[in-house]
């Protein structure tokens, strides 16, 4: 039996996803390429395919009109689209130019005007493409993208967890940030992540996007009445990964 | 069984002895807080401790437990349970592995959870401070904690240690215990009561007329719908109390496609998908799908539901939900004393 081919494919994105693949560590790698067959990875090889796939991991934001017709015809190649990082799954940090008008100028100063510059709302893929799954993350969990690997070969769901990063930081029995004066964002966080995070004495910063119905007005009271945030900050506490979720919800 | 005294001068060897035995596990400081770890020092025990983070459940039950490996050529369990000593588990905890020994015992035998509880040995110990948000000497006040081997209580000079089993009795050869005296044993009892004496919150209401009023407030979709609106779905009401036993089994395989493992997690009632179930081909049901509903659900199996089996409420008042809920609604004291004042 051929091994399925698995590609990955790029947007607008920092690549850090496509790198965390390489990071397994030399026996994973080359294990996991026992199974599978990488036929297009730019950041480890330079062939290109016009074949079709099994896999696509698609990394990056919909950001450009022009990327639409590559999307498309990624889509029609595939047989699974995977949304890979949170660029992809919802635009992710992308996104939170959407609500500027200023940044061409802010970043690229007198080269402002070049014409692949432009672009519009930063947006999930899914705005673009159908999409079968989503490896959250900024960058992915390379363990969890292991088991989405591995349990559509066996033919089988990959379970992805809709419940909140709290979950899995008291599953490890990690002090919680708003017991040591903090703030953290892990209750309406998708879990999945493993929580390192507040592990290590940091916030949540919900770089998994956030679960299906992330309850924003309790976050934002918690936020005010727990972490002294002012009503503004704790509003916008939550956009730097999730700013066009808190745009959908309000 | 007997009652002995050991010397404060003389604990540290004491638990050195254990440890030197076989693993000890005991409370530890954990930055501002308490966990239940395995012990390397005598002097890193806490029993002083307030309230630990997670439950001891976890030793028996622990949040992932691998079941069963498997790969090509069958099935092993994963099951590698070891003797070892728990130490320093507060009443409360103890009633609420007395109620987990039941749950994972009765009709099926959980093999998973018995062969670790079957091998520890638990010794219980007084309060000496009372965490913030504990309601314990309120909650099912006549329900008495049962599966203990021994009970250690500090007093002056030194510690009381009454054996209830063999086991118990087996570790006074690791210290140098002497009988206590009538007074040391009346010393300790009074420790025992006055710390009942200090908790930060209390039912206002003995366990039938709070299991009846709360099972009445069933219908009062207003009522829940206020209690929850702030509640994030995250758990960890469920996760951190000692007496949830719920779980979910998933399957994980490896890249290899022959080899794998099941594993259980804990899992939580008021989760989104908790209550998802499958009607078959692809369509899915969820038949708690408000977080009123699941809210209520919780408090209705702490407070009513399981009372019957349990012989006493499903909540022992450690407090853990309560200080664990970052929107702190879920204190069943308060929600309970709000019910039953309505
Ligand atoms: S530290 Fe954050 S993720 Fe962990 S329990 Fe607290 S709020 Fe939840
Ligand atoms: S804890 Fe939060 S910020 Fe950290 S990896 Fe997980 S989702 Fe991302
Ligand atoms: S009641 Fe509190 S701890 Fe429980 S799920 Fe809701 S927010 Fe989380
Ligand atoms: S419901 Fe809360 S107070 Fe009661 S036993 Fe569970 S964690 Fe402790
Ligand atoms: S309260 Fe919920 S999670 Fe806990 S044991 Fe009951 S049903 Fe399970």
């Amino acid at each position: 039996m051929s091994k399925p081919k698995v590609a990955f494919f790029d947007f607008t994105c920092c690549e850090g996803c496509q790198i965390e693949f390489t990071n397994y560590g030399d026996a994973a790698f080359l294990e996991l390429l026992n199974h599978v067959d990488v036929v297009e990875f730019r950041e480890a090889m330079s062939e290109k395919t016009t074949e079709p796939i099994d896999i696509a991991f698609v990394e990056g934001s919909f950001s450009r009109e022009a990327d639409r017709a590559r999307l498309e015809s990624i889509r029609e190649r595939a047989a699974i689209v995977i949304a890979y990082g949170q660029c992809s799954a919802s635009g992710g940090i992308n996104a939170l130019k959407n609500h500027q008008s200023d940044y061409k100028q802010f970043v690229y100063g007198a080269d402002a005007e070049q014409p692949q510059l432009d672009s519009q709302k930063a947006q999930p893929i899914s705005a673009a493409i159908k999409v079968d799954y989503s490896a959250y993350g900024c960058p992915v969990n390379k363990y969890e993208v292991l088991q989405i690997v591995a349990h559509l070969l066996h033919g089988k769901e990959p379970v992805i967890p809709n419940y909140p990063v709290c979950v899995e930081c008291k599953r490890r029995e990690t002090v919680c940030r708003y017991d040591e004066a903090d703030h953290c964002l892990g209750m309406v966080a998708r879990a999945g992540c493993a929580a390192p995070c507040p592990a290590y004495g940091v916030p949540c910063e919900a770089c998994r996007g956030f679960v299906d119905h992330p309850n924003v007005p309790a976050l934002e009271k918690v936020l005010v009445e727990r972490a002294g945030f002012s009503q503004k900050r704790a509003a916008d506490k939550a956009l730097m990964f999730n700013a066009n979720d808190l745009e959908a919800l309000s | 069984m007997t009652a002995s005294f050991i010397r404060s001068d003389d604990f540290a060897a004491f638990v050195t002895a254990l440890i030197e035995a076989g693993p000890v596990y005991g409370p530890v400081a954990k930055r501002s807080r308490f966990a239940f770890e395995r012990l390397e020092t005598p002097e890193e025990l806490r029993l002083d401790y307030d309230v630990t983070i997670l439950p001891p459940k976890k030793l028996f039950f622990p949040p992932a437990q691998d079941l069963v490996t498997f790969d090509g050529a069958g099935f092993r369990a994963a099951l590698e349970p070891t003797e070892k000593v728990l130490l320093g588990v507060h009443f409360y905890d103890v009633k609420a592995i007395d109620q987990t020994d039941l749950l994972f015992s009765e009709r099926n035998y959980d093999i998973n959870y018995m062969a670790h509880r079957e091998t520890t040995t638990i010794v219980a110990s007084n309060i000496q401070t009372v965490s913030k948000r504990a309601f314990f000497a309120s909650v099912g006040a006549d329900v008495e904690p049962q599966g203990h081997d021994a009970f250690l209580t500090a007093i002056n000079g030194g510690y009381v240690l009454e054996t209830r089993t063999e086991r118990g009795e087996a570790l006074l050869a690791f210290g140098a215990f002497q009988p206590a005296t009538e007074a040391q044993i009346a010393e300790a009892a009074a420790v025992n009561v006055a710390a009942l004496e200090r908790c930060p919150e209390e039912l206002e209401h003995g366990t039938e007329a709070i299991a009846d009023k709360v099972r009445a407030a069933f219908q009062d979709e207003e009522l829940w719908t206020t209690l929850a609106a702030d509640c994030f779905s995250c758990g960890t009401c469920n996760t951190v109390c000692p007496t949830c036993y719920c779980f979910d089994v998933q399957d994980t395989w490896n890249v290899d496609q022959t080899s794998g493992q099941r594993t259980r997690f804990w899992d939580g009632c008021l989760t989104e998908d908790f209550a998802k179930c499958s009607l078959g081909e692809g369509a899915c049901e969820n038949f708690r799908e408000e977080r009123a509903a699941r809210f209520r659900h919780r408090l209705m199996r702490k407070a009513t539901y399981l009372n019957e089996k349990l012989g006493g409420p499903a909540c022992v008042g450690c407090g853990r939900c309560s200080a664990g809920c970052t929107a702190d609604i879920a204190d069943p004291a308060r929600v309970i004393n709000q019910i039953m004042a309505s």
